[in-house]
């Protein structure tokens, strides 16, 4: 995808920075709880003392909060790297005019589903925001912590229109091992959700859908 | 009527390609606003509470975990050990990929990560000793598909999610079929290479097998850290996983030193991607099954099935079948997360035992993944040998005939799934 736009290619890298983040945060977090526990129940006179004065008990809640904001921007890069599966056994066979008609829809359908549900969580945030609810362990607020929805799913809605211009334009979808820099690309590199399958629409190669009137 | 509408729409939406989740959501969302009364607001919690489970994070952790793992060091020095133990006898360096995958599938929850873990190491170097490149692609292929049934499994932790079934009794009761699944393919590789004479490596000394079991350590001992710490109670499944990926993580960039520290965010970000996708898929499969659950669907399900005097083995048999069906055009993990719900109430009903009927599905989804079209392992293999897919189908059937045989094996016989977890005590034991 060409990101030369450098707002665009701004939020391409923040993106990818809070997942990369969120993924490696939380698995620490839950590492370090279980050797704390695991150390706290250790007779060792001082560091046990020291270990008991800790106390660990929202690292739980703050993972799996940290894991649903991944997911909600993970998916919205997801459509970026073009990586969500489906059945696509049968449109692979179509021609290309028409199997182009069919991956138009679907991306369209995306855009429409995220916007549905980023608007529905928009007003649940809203909602919630004006009451005093907070989570159980950390006391955060709760409307903070439910704004991933409606971030996450406007994130994704837009992705997928851009992927649906783009490919409009060039008859290109995104392709996990296409969008990294090409060069010294490992052979365990390999993405297996993210490759040329019948999980994935293949490109149109011969008509881009704009001059397939 | 409204099974139908909902059936007949989610598969037309499935039908023109968009994702899976994408096709689910649009699903429930069409039912909500046009022929209930389900309140929107539950629906919107629903998208944030689908996945506030701490079960459901053991995923994002078991791939982390795997993707660790790939990168070289680990994968290798278990195929050192493989090829030390069993590289003398018919198949050589084919049956050591059988072995080498079955103990990579003992650390990885992934099958198509262990194809591409040993594969990429044992593939080209199977050549090179004078194998067909059919023959070690037929093994890898399908042997990578021990991920899912030897714990750890993503897999497992999908169905523990959709029925909620214990991710413990089903780990533990996935080891015996796995290692019974893992002599078979050998068998199999045994035989072909017997008929075909195919080359074999020297023998090795015991020195030498002692010194590869030595620098496979770190890599076994995640084994027991895993399983162990799973089964002693010291861990969660998900806290599992985690130690595990963290545990990876210093292996691979400290120990074995084949991943560079200045990589980690990437193999970060490519976890994040693998997880995000699947735990998407997820989210929207929970709004699903909310949804028929508040239309009483799989209750009614069940119900006719039975007054059509369904019995155990008939619908053990059509489980087979549609499972079989749905892996020529779905994933594993979507597959479970909607047939599971659907299929569960009736299994139950019947008196089959959850733990059992997860092990059937698991051992189903490997088949799968075996054979075209969409059979991800068969995807990685041709990427890896660079071998066309219908080359690739030709490769693997022997060893996917096996993978037929040992699945009717599983299906009628539940003991061999159930007998380890109630010895451990993990589940009820007596009748069934």
């Amino acid at each position: 995808m060409d990101s030369k736009n450098p707002i665009m290619s701004f939020l391409d890298h923040l993106e990818e920075w809070l997942i990369t983040f969120l993924m490696g945060g939380a698995t620490l977090i839950i590492f370090t709880a279980v050797v704390h526990r695991y150390l706290a129940g250790l007779p060792i006179p001082g560091m046990q003392d020291f270990l008991l004065t800790i106390n660990l008990s929202w690292a739980q809640e703050l993972t799996i909060y940290m894991f649903v904001w991944m997911a909600k921007f993970g998916a919205a890069y997801g459509v970026r790297t073009g990586i969500h599966v489906g059945v696509d056994v049968l449109i692979n066979r179509l021609a290309e005019n028409n199997r182009a008609r069919f991956i138009l829809f679907g991306l369209l359908a995306g855009a429409l589903f995220t916007a549905v549900v980023g608007s529905l969580g928009a007003s649940f945030v809203w909602h919630i925001a004006h009451t005093d609810q907070t989570s159980a362990d950390m006391e955060l607020p709760m409307w903070i912590v439910y704004l991933c929805v409606p971030l996450g799913s406007y994130l994704m809605c837009f992705r997928f229109l851009q992927v649906a211009r783009h490919f409009w334009a060039s008859g290109e979808l995104p392709h996990h091992d296409h969008s990294q820099v090409d060069g010294i690309e490992k052979e365990e590199d390999i993405n297996w959700f993210g490759m040329e399958d019948d999980l994935h629409p293949h490109d149109v190669h011969e008509h881009a859908p704009h001059r397939n009137r | 009527m409204n099974t139908l509408i909902i059936f007949g729409l989610l598969i037309s939406l499935m039908l023109t390609g968009m994702p899976i989740s994408i096709s689910l959501g649009l699903t429930v969302l069409t039912f909500l606003f046009t022929l209930t009364q389900v309140p929107i607001e539950s629906v919107a919690l629903k998208l944030f509470t689908g996945i506030e489970k701490f079960e459901i994070m053991a995923i994002p952790f078991f791939i982390l975990a795997g993707n660790f793992l790939t990168h070289g060091g680990v994968a290798k020095r278990m195929i050192a050990f493989a090829t030390a133990m069993v590289g003398h006898w018919y198949g050589g360096l084919g049956l050591a990929g059988v072995l080498a995958c079955a103990l990579f599938a003992a650390v990885s929850g992934s099958s198509p990560a262990t194809v591409v873990a040993i594969g990429s190491i044992l593939l080209p170097a199977m050549v090179k000793a004078g194998f067909p490149k059919r023959f070690g692609a037929g093994i890898i292929t399908t042997s990578g598909a021990l991920g899912i049934l030897i714990p750890p499994s993503i897999v497992m932790v999908m169905y523990s999610v959709a029925t909620n079934t214990s991710v413990g009794a089903l780990f533990i009761a996935g080891v015996i079929p796995g290692i019974i699944l893992a002599s078979l393919l050998g068998l199999t590789t045994f035989y072909r290479a017997w008929k075909y004479q195919y080359p074999r490596q020297a023998k090795s000394s015991w020195q030498e097998r002692f010194r590869t079991l030595k620098d496979s350590l770190w890599g076994l001992l995640l084994i027991v850290v895993v399983i162990g710490g799973i089964y002693s109670g010291m861990f969660t499944p998900t806290e599992a996983a985690a130690v595990s990926a963290v545990y990876a993580f210093i292996v691979a960039v400290f120990v074995y030193k084949d991943l560079r520290l200045r990589d980690v965010p990437r193999v970060l970000l490519t976890s994040a991607n693998m997880s995000a996708m699947l735990l998407y898929i997820i989210t929207n499969a929970v709004l699903f099954s909310f949804l028929m659950a508040y239309e009483h669907i799989p209750q009614e399900m069940a119900a006719w099935m039975l007054s059509q005097g369904l019995e155990r083995g008939a619908f053990l048999f059509m489980v087979n079948l549609l499972l079989l069906l749905a892996g020529n055009v779905m994933e594993p993990s979507s597959i479970v997360l909607i047939m599971a719900p659907i299929l569960f109430p009736v299994a139950t009903q019947l008196g089959i035992d959850p733990v059992h009927f997860g092990i059937l599905i698991v051992v189903n989804m490997e088949v799968g993944m075996c054979h075209p079209p969409v059979g991800l392992n068969l995807y990685v293999a041709s990427g890896i040998t660079k071998m066309g897919i219908t080359e690739l189908t030709i490769a693997v059937w022997p060893w996917l005939l096996t993978m037929l045989a040992f699945l009717g094996l599983v299906t009628y016989w539940p003991t061999l799934s159930l007998w380890l977890p109630r010895m451990l005590g993990m589940i009820g034991g007596g009748g069934g």
